[in-house]
């Protein structure tokens, strides 16, 4: 990511960009999951995007933007489980290791970027969405975790 | 004998020394009166006494005590109290769970003769008596209480009468006999033996009768009703009742979960009760060519209306057991070549010989149960066709997709699935372990993976995630896992399956994990540890995670109107799903995963079947 952010402003529009990017492979996927079940599964997914993407932009439009750091659980629980290629045909297992991967990738980025920035306030903002990241993926890992690995 | 000489006046017939001593009493009575006088000056005992000091002996039996967090309101003591003066009553902050009536013995004093059998008998030693026995009051309704909830003087006495020591029931369990593990490895033999006539009767003479375990059934059967047969000797009494709620008990008397066991009130103090065992005992006992005399079962009911069953797994043959004794008439369709499901092909011999399944199919079919094996829905028959044709269907499909472990390596020979390798062996097949077998996972159907590769020779390691005492695998299949020799590691998380250039595997690397708490409360979690990778060198990875279920077969339009959630169809109380006349059971609808479960839900959907076709006449 090379991109150089310098008003907290830019920051939250790449972030919303990226919400809407979640919202529209969501939709996308709950549109074309051959399974019924999962085309709830994803269009549930799609509207948790939505309301993150809802959250930032309250804070664009309020100015208002106040960060503590709190240290999420990372359980880790899709760190070593193999990329899947989104496809029409998806079990649960799957959607959920997609949700999981793509989270931590947001986690990351936000993170990096969070490393990359001298400005206090733009960190603050990066770190704030890096938290929010991590938070939702390990929804998804404690989903995988009750679910998946319940006999293991 | 003759009068004392100090009474020469009397007459000869009463010189004896009985006709003395009536002569005596005949002196006291005249004196006695008189005596009595010197009464009047004093005061009445009544008045007096209730304020003397005069306290009970130690181990005397006074009012009742009761630790009401120990006692789980078992009801024992009810029912041992000949005077019925014991009432088992709901009580506030009390709430009914597992294991746990919610209520508490309130006693009446009226009835109460202080006889300490309810103390005797209490399984969890929490009801005692103090050794108060006088107590004040004009309001008869205070001597009816509930000992430790209703505060009383005596409650943190430390004298009384306790049982400590002793009961009026055996603690120890009639130990089951079993082939030892040595010889065990070596064929697929039932590994327990079963009862005897004597060591059945012994064993359910240890039964309180309290019945705490009737709701942690989840067909809630009449244990405490059966296990008295079993006393009696009524063996026919004893199956009529087990098939009042399960029909099929000799499955379930050798791989029921036995979740009755867990909460059986006499493991409190001591072992609980083999109800499985005993369970088992009435199912082997009794001459099969009798059932249909002992059920009357001999000439049913036939009414016009059909009922279709998919999958022959133990819902559907419940649900079909029950509709057929209703007077439906019943086609079950399975895909397989046998009936039996699970039971059938997922849990191995030694656990579950391959005759029992044979028996309890048979008396369906006797019934007149239709079976169409090799009859996949969506494959020979559409769903469309089969819900036109019938009155209304049934759905215990069971959860046959296997969840993969996800990992680098997975794919391909070396690697395989634990519900199609236990399949195949089931099958007769001998698949190819090699030397060194990892099976990953820790529930029942990963401790069968593991023990079955131990009957063909391999060595066995269990790799699991959490740690030994959140393996949701019966604690008895993990002791039967190491009394084999199948090594379990725990806090192991598999990262890569590693195989040579062949694609031959050679072995599997996982690291090893901190367990945290949950962030919501529930069982911890396993965290890998970096840097604490390990390789164990393998031949075969047996994947045994768990597993989801596969409803394509009904095609899209019906799986648009079926409701299902995470994976589960969503059925109400009476297992009818989101379409009106289908309905489902089993582990593709309930958490638990047990044919006693599965059962139940065949049972219930019978009842609620049966009901939305009267409803509809």
């Amino acid at each position: 990511m090379n991109q150089e952010f310098k008003t907290s402003d830019e920051i939250l529009q790449f972030a919303i960009g990226r919400e809407q990017e979640s919202v529209d492979l969501y939709t996308g996927l709950s549109e074309t999951a051959r399974n019924p079940e999962m085309k709830k599964v994803f269009a549930q997914f799609a509207n948790e995007e939505r309301g993150h993407k809802k959250r930032l932009q309250n804070i664009q439009s309020s100015g208002q933007f106040k960060f503590t750091p709190k240290e999420v659980q990372d359980i880790k629980v899709g760190d070593y489980l193999v990329d899947v290629e989104p496809h029409p045909g998806m079990s649960y297992q799957e959607a959920l290791i997609v949700a999981m991967k793509k989270e931590k990738t947001a986690f990351k980025l936000y993170s990096n970027l969070a490393a990359k920035v001298s400005n206090q306030l733009l960190r603050s903002l990066f770190d704030s969405l890096a938290q929010e990241e991590s938070r939702h993926k390990l929804r998804f890992e404690l989903e995988y975790d009750e679910v998946v690995l319940k006999d293991n | 004998m003759s009068a004392p000489s100090w009474f020469p006046w009397l007459p000869v017939h009463l010189r004896s020394n009985d006709n003395f001593e009536e002569m005596s009493m005949k002196i006291k009575d005249i004196i006695t009166p008189f005596s009595a006088w010197s009464n009047i000056v004093k005061k009445p005992v009544t008045v007096k006494d209730p304020f003397s000091e005069r306290p009970g002996a130690d181990r005397y039996r006074g009012f009742h005590k009761n630790d009401v967090e120990a006692c789980i309101g078992c009801g024992s003591c009810e029912a041992v109290c000949e005077n019925q003066a014991i009432d088992l009553v709901p009580v506030d902050g009390i709430e009914t769970k597992k294991g746990d009536s919610g209520l508490r013995p309130l006693v009446d004093y009226g009835r109460c003769c202080w006889c300490a059998l309810c103390v005797d008998i209490c399984t969890t030693g929490s009801l005692t008596m103090s050794n108060e026995y006088t107590w004040i009051s004009d309001d008869p309704e205070d001597f009816r209480f509930i000992p430790g909830v209703d505060k009383k003087p005596w409650d943190n006495s430390e004298k009384g009468w306790t049982n400590p020591g002793y009961s009026l029931y055996n603690p120890d369990r009639v130990e089951m006999e079993e082939i030892e593990p040595d010889a065990r490895i070596t064929s697929f033999i039932e590994i327990v033996k079963g009862y005897s006539k004597e060591q059945a009767e012994k064993e359910a003479d240890r039964c309180v009768s309290c019945g705490i375990c009737v709701a942690s059934c989840p067909a809630h059967m009449d244990i405490p009703g059966y296990i008295k047969a079993i006393r009696d000797g009524d063996l026919e009494k004893g199956l009529q009742l087990l098939y009042d709620t399960n029909p099929l008990p000799e499955i379930c008397g050798r791989v029921c979960t036995h979740r009755c066991e867990e909460v059986c009130s006499v493991g409190v103090k001591g072992d609980a009760l083999a109800i499985r065992w005993l369970k088992r005992y009435i199912a082997d006992n009794v001459p099969f060519e009798d059932y249909k005399r002992i059920l009357g079962l001999d000439s049913l009911p036939e009414a016009k209306k059909h009922i279709a069953i998919i999958g022959a797994g133990p819902s559907g043959i419940s649900a079909a057991y029950y509709l057929r004794t209703m007077g439906y008439r019943v086609t079950i369709f399975e895909a397989k070549e046998h009936p039996g499901g699970a039971t059938m092909y997922g849990i191995p011999k030694y656990r579950l010989p391959m005759d029992m399944l044979e028996k309890e199919i048979g008396l369906l079919e006797e019934m007149g149960v239709q079976f169409q094996f090799n009859t996949m829905i969506g494959r020979e028959v559409k769903f469309d066709e089969l819900y036109a044709a019938y009155d209304a269907v049934f759905m215990g499909i069971g959860f046959e997709k296997p969840y993969l472990i996800a990992i680098e390596g997975e794919e391909g020979p070396g690697s395989i699935q634990a519900i199609d390798f236990l399949r195949e062996v089931n099958e007769g097949k001998k698949p190819e372990l090699g030397h060194h077998v990892a099976v990953i996972g820790g529930g029942n159907v990963a401790m069968d993976a593991a023990r079955v590769s131990r009957r063909l020779g391999a060595e066995v390691t269990v790799l699991y995630r959490r740690r030994i005492v959140d393996m949701p695998s019966d604690p008895e299949e993990i002791e039967g896992c190491e009394q084999e020799g199948i090594h379990i590691e725990p806090q192991t998380i598999p990262t890569r399956i590693i195989k040579d250039k062949t694609g031959k595997v050679t072995g599997i690397e996982y690291l090893m994990a901190e367990m945290v708490d949950d962030p919501k409360g529930r069982r911890p979690k396993p965290v890998p540890i970096e840097g604490s990778e390990n390789v164990l060198e393998v031949s075969t990875v047996i994947g045994a995670i768990g597993q989801e279920g596969y409803y394509d077969f009904l095609g899209t339009d019906w799986l648009e109107k079926l409701k299902i959630e995470r994976g589960r169809v969503v059925t109400n109380e009476h297992r009818q799903t989101s379409i009106e006349r289908l309905f489902a059971g089993g582990d593709s609808v309930n958490k638990t995963a047990d044919a006693i479960s599965a059962i139940a839900d065949g049972h219930t959907a019978a009842r609620g079947i049966d009901a939305l076709l009267n409803k509809n006449n």
